[in-house]
């Protein structure tokens, strides 16, 4: 599959992503796609599961981490694994369901290599042949192979293939500001938790991984690319439960007052950007009370009010995934190929909440970021655009030079692309730099 | 049960007929005339899991009240729905079909059939051609303009995939 030749020289990454601008070349060529993979997706921190998929002991998900095939699975301890998706034996995927319950075990379909589910192997078959020569409980050669780093966040499982020698730091350092967001996600929830385990919105875009991450907390293009979600007034439908209107996205002033909306730039690419202009007044209604009531059950009415304030819109954890906080999902991003994405968005239910503000959350989820969302699908349509008008080599470059100052502080208003610059100079280039040998 | 009989007053051929017309309006793009054969609190409803039992506790591709059906609508009629721009053709071929005898009750009956549908979007840099195949329930509800959808049930065998963007109804 690799495009690498390992006796060519390392693209000149300088020369490809210049401080306002990068290369089309990032977007198509399968050589930089290896490497991204390689240095970006095979050492990031990246996001495969939550913990509510796997409440019993031999649940499992199946995941990718970059091109490579995994599986997060529930141990009998409690822990949770992830191992890699091969048979060490000779090389068959273990599991090839997207989830299910392995039971105490995994059993290879082709020899019957069977495995605990932390990955041990449990039993070869007419082990008698290699009596004497091999030893079969040597992990390393005859084990499912573990990920090595695995951490959890607030029921969020991230896991980075970074060797145990990588400077690359823990999670908690990594994910740095962007806990608090996942805080506020999680403290919504009046019993402290929040369960991801309702189902799942699949699509594909037809276009560079990139693109989508680009697009996150871009609040240059709504007014324009989804225009057609707009009424008369500008003012696109109700979002959830609680709000009075849509966004209004209004395009007749210059200076956008999407500027209003704050973008900060982190480490390692990772970003939030504040709440969007959802609402007229405050929000309010018999179910908006009723989900404060069961939160006072659990912090105080100051604490509520926090928690209940919205204070980011959107969180980035570059480069594998970004949760919202009105429109309550978590959204993963998996690079398939230079010119094809495969985009899963998952539904945050708030445990404890009453239960139509869960039914409400799902709904609306289905309008804003399934398949046949109204909203999705004119991003999907431009990221497709951009794949097929970066064919041609007119011009080199693609521009992210809006607002340059705002680099010095990393805060941006809406229609900055502080937040794409800070992608590739706090994330993007260290990846690819510190990756080269 | 033989898949043939109807509540009084009712026969398959007046169903399939009914079917047939709804599947033409859609192929015709008449999205408004379409949404007029629901009831006031009919609804379509296309699982994102063939085993799926309610709309509520998890997603769905689409699971549109009249309200959400009229924001779709004008979305596709907006000059700016770019994703429809170019616009999808297609065709719909519904067979198979049966009326559920034992649903019958409170004036309503489900009415069981297959929909394969051919999608083709002349756009570049690559045009969409997928063909979707699924079964159906319609629930039908007799009213004195005729029949009326109360629910139609539309389950991709593949409604499990990851999908390229789906822009209507099937």
């Amino acid at each position: 599959m690799s495009a690498l030749d390992p006796s060519l020289p390392d693209p000149d990454f300088a020369e490809l992503v210049k401080p306002d601008r990068v290369s089309r070349r990032l977007y198509r060529d399968p050589t930089i796609f290896d490497l991204e993979m390689q240095r970006i997706f095979g050492r990031a921190w990246l996001y495969l599961a939550h913990e509510s998929q796997l409440p019993n002991e031999g649940d499992y998900v199946t995941a990718w981490m970059g091109r490579q095939p995994v599986l997060v699975i529930r141990h009998p301890d409690g822990n949770v694994h992830v191992l890699h998706n091969r048979c060490p034996h000779r090389g068959a995927m273990v599991v090839t369901d997207e989830r299910g319950n392995t039971g105490k075990t995994i059993r290879c379909g082709y020899h019957g290599w069977t495995f605990r589910t932390n990955g041990e192997l449990l039993l070869a078959p007419m082990r008698d042949a290699y009596a004497g020569r091999y030893d079969l409980t040597d992990h390393a050669c005859f084990g499912l192979a573990r990920v090595p780093r695995v951490t959890c966040y607030r029921g969020f499982i991230f896991a980075s293939l970074a060797a145990p020698h990588d400077p690359l730091p823990g999670l908690l350092e990594f994910l740095g500001e962007t806990r608090r967001c996942l805080d506020m996600v999680v403290d919504r929830a009046p019993d402290g938790e929040v369960d991801v385990s309702g189902g799942v919105h699949k699509y594909i875009v037809r276009g560079n991984w990139k693109s989508q991450m680009e697009n996150l907390n871009d609040n240059y293009h709504p007014p324009f690319s989804h225009a057609s979600t707009t009424d008369a007034e500008q003012r696109q439908f109700r979002r959830r439960v609680g709000d009075d209107s849509g966004v209004h996205l209004d395009t007749r002033e210059q200076g956008s007052k999407w500027d209003d909306v704050r973008a900060r730039g982190l480490d390692w690419g990772l970003s939030y950007c504040d709440p969007l202009p959802f609402n007229h007044e405050k929000r309010g209604g018999p179910l908006f009370e009723a989900h404060c009531k069961a939160l006072r059950n659990r912090h105080s009415a100051e604490r509520v009010e926090q928690i209940m304030t919205d204070f980011f819109h959107n969180v980035i954890i570059y480069p594998s995934v970004v949760l919202q906080l009105a429109s309550s999902h978590v959204r993963t991003i998996r690079p398939i190929a230079p010119d094809r994405t495969e985009i899963r968005v998952y539904p945050i239910k708030l445990k404890g909440a009453p239960e139509e503000i869960n039914r409400q959350l799902v709904r609306y989820l289905n309008i804003t970021h399934s398949a046949g969302s109204l909203i999705q699908s004119d991003d999907v349509e431009m990221f497709r655009r951009i794949q097929g008008g970066l064919a041609s080599e007119g011009q080199e470059w693609i521009w992210f030079n809006r607002h340059m100052a705002d680099d010095a502080e990393r805060n941006g208003g809406g229609t900055s692309e502080m937040v794409m610059r800070n992608q590739y100079r706090g994330g993007y280039l260290r990846y690819m730099n510190q990756g080269a040998q | 049960m033989n898949g043939t009989d109807c509540p009084a007053g009712h026969d398959l051929r007046e169903v399939e007929a009914f079917l047939f017309n709804e599947a033409r309006l859609l192929d015709e793009r008449k999205f408004e005339e379409w949404s007029q054969l629901f009831t006031p609190d009919g609804y379509y409803w296309a699982p994102a899991r063939l085993d799926q039992e309610e709309p509520w506790t998890e997603v769905s591709l689409m699971f549109d009240d009249l309200e959400i059906m009229r924001n779709r609508i004008a979305r596709l009629r907006h000059p700016k729905v770019y994703a429809q721009l170019p616009a999808s053709r297609a065709v719909r071929q519904v067979s198979n079909i049966t009326v559920d005898s034992s649903s019958l009750q409170d004036g309503h009956f489900d009415v069981r059939s297959v929909l394969f549908v051919f999608e083709y979007r002349p756009t570049l840099p690559e045009p969409l051609e997928r063909t979707l195949a699924g079964h159906v329930v319609h629930r039908l509800a007799a009213s004195d303009a005729g029949l009326r959808i109360a629910m139609k049930k539309v389950s991709l065998v593949n409604c499990d995939s990851a999908f390229d963007s789906l822009f209507f109804y099937y």
